[in-house]
């Protein structure tokens, strides 16, 4: 641990003096303009209702108060529409999760007829655009006699090829020295446990990325869970009961401004939790 | 023969190999026969290319003869099996586990399960000499630690037949010496029968009753020599009239068939 941190900080460019402190006002001001519409929603999800024209622009209100919350959380289904969006998370993002890294193991490590031509169509599949499948989608989903819930949900979201991520884990898996494997399978290990016990720690730096990049995605989904649901308000995600919120009454700004927060807030958590688990992730398994 | 006597473990039956390339077919190993009895710690020398690690790997299991049949313990062999153990080049700790846990996992699997897989990870690490960095992962260890850890944890598979390619082959000379010493003095103990490769015909002698030489790809044996140098050994058996004696011819031998290479 100490020494792959000694070596970070050796590897990492030291700038003259001057030039350092240029490069560091431009990026902190960079990010302050990027993060200032996010931390303005955020503390605006605290101004008063009343208060919100007059105080639209100012950064901190006379008073803060946590009413918007209460009111979003319980009169406008926020709750139902949190837990929605927690539960559609965790089971897309596990279901993707065990399927493309099975699926990119087998593809990475394993010769068999079709192979090429298996791997030619999910490529060719990354060139149809996504809005193009909602119909069918909904069909299917239709079918099943899905629409409005939550299954319908999860399903649709994880049952993509998800090339990206296969592709991932396929090379990953192909680069892997065939010794471990083989030093798993002369200890008795078969094909179930060599994977289980073997190719899933050696590879938890790609199942972070993708635990992190399918759950941004499934979180802020909002196509296809909008037209999923739209038969059956319970079912919504957050993203989508944030939209409806806009048009039911009157515009609610500030509620509107706890409801983003509400829906942005976790996800960032998990992005900043998972990043360093990311970091260290690479660090352990990667250099053997 | 003097063989006989002995109990067979490993049989190599008439074994070729042939490995299908995208550039064509490639002859690695032809008509291979071999008996390995109980016990017994034989060396494989020959020019690298020429079907050693092939050979090896079929005994192991994890690779089948084109044609002709490998036999464990009168039982063909078809697949990987626990009474063999085979200790890599590299590159076969699991990265992600300390070095006990590590251990522990070949004897997890042999059902051996908490904390008495524990303790017994520590003998084991206790007889490389290891056990001060049993909480310390596989990328901590220098090479010689790292290969030590995996002979522990090919022992703690208890197997009956130890298959070892190259193993101090990526080693420095000292650190080759000294695992060398180590490996010498725990086979005259338990003798447990050895298959060894190694490119190092010194290493090969000082250590086997038998060197077997392979001729250039496709691989055969050339010649079995009977090393009639008693035990123990130790690095200064190299010393020895007898041991340059044979290592004059094993090496004669070895180059000739790296200059077949060279061709
Ligand atoms: N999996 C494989 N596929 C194709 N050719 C192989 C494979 N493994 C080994 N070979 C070829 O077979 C020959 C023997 O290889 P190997 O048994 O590794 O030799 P050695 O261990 O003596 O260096 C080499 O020419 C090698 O290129
Ligand atoms: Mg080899």
């Amino acid at each position: 641990m100490e020494m792959t941190k000694q070596t970070a900080a050796a590897k990492r460019v030291r700038l003259p003096r001057p030039g350092r402190i240029v490069i560091n006002a431009v990026l902190i001001l960079c990010s302050l303009i990027w993060i200032y519409p996010i931390v303005w929603t955020i503390i605006s999800s605290f101004k008063p209702q009343a208060d919100f024209f007059k105080e639209q622009l100012t950064l901190f209100p006379a008073t803060w108060t946590l009413d918007n919350y209460s009111r979003v959380w319980s009169k406008a289904n926020f709750a139902v529409y949190f837990f929605n969006s927690v539960i559609v998370t965790v089971f897309s993002v596990l279901l993707v999760l065990i399927m493309t890294n099975m699926a990119g193991y087998v593809l990475g490590r394993y010769k068999f007829v079709g192979r090429s031509a298996l791997m030619a169509i999910f490529l060719s599949s990354i060139c149809i655009p996504l809005v193009s499948t909602l119909i069918p989608v909904y069909q299917i989903v239709k079918g099943m006699g899905l629409l409005g819930t939550r299954l319908g949900l999860i399903l649709s979201g994880a049952g993509g090829a998800h090339v990206v991520f296969l592709l991932l884990f396929s090379s990953y898996y192909s680069t892997v020295p065939n010794e471990l494997e083989e030093a798993a399978k002369i200890d008795g290990c078969g094909f179930l446990r060599t994977f289980v016990k073997v190719m899933m720690p050696l590879s938890s730096p790609i199942s972070t990325t993708v635990i992190i990049m399918e759950s941004l995605w499934t979180w802020n989904a909002f196509q296809l869970p909008l037209i999923l649901t739209l038969n059956n308000p319970t079912a919504r995600t957050l993203a989508v009961g944030l939209y409806a919120f806009k048009g039911e009454n009157t515009v609610d700004w500030t509620g509107i401004c706890a409801g983003g927060a509400i829906a942005m807030v976790p996800i960032i958590v998990v992005f900043i939790a998972f990043q360093k688990f990311f970091i260290n992730g690479m660090a352990g398994a990667v250099k053997g | 023969m003097a063989g006989e006597a002995r109990n067979l473990k490993v049989r190599i039956d008439h074994v070729s190999k042939v490995y299908e390339t995208r550039n064509g077919p490639t002859e690695a190993l032809r008509d291979v026969s071999l008996d390995i009895c109980e016990n017994e710690f034989i060396c494989v020398v020959g020019p690298s290319g020429c079907g050693k690690s092939t050979l090896l790997n079929i005994i192991a299991g994890l690779q089948m003869p084109t044609s002709g049949k490998a036999y464990c313990n009168d039982h063909e062999i078809t697949g990987t099996g626990t009474e063999r153990g085979v200790v890599f080049q590299q590159y076969a700790l699991f990265p992600w586990l300390t070095v006990k846990k590590n251990v522990m996992f070949a004897l997890n699997m042999r059902g051996v399960k908490g904390a008495a897989a524990e303790t017994e990870a520590l003998e084991y690490l206790k007889k490389v000499d290891l056990e001060k960095f049993a909480n310390h992962y596989p990328k901590e260890l220098s090479g010689g630690m790292k290969q030590r850890v995996a002979i522990a944890r090919a022992y703690a598979a208890n197997p009956e037949v130890l298959l070892m390619d190259e193993p101090f082959g990526a080693l420095d000379a000292q650190t080759r010496t000294q695992l060398q010493s180590e490996l010498l003095e725990t086979w005259e103990k338990d003798m447990k029968t050895c298959f060894f490769i190694t490119h190092d015909v010194d290493e090969a002698i000082l250590l086997a009753q038998k060197v077997i030489i392979m001729s250039a790809r496709p691989g055969r044996i050339k010649e079995i020599v009977d090393i009639d140098i008693p035990y123990p050994r130790n690095q200064e058996t190299k010393l020895l009239p007898r041991f340059m004696e044979l290592r004059n011819h094993i090496w004669e031998q070895v180059y000739k068939e790296y200059l077949e290479v060279r061709k």
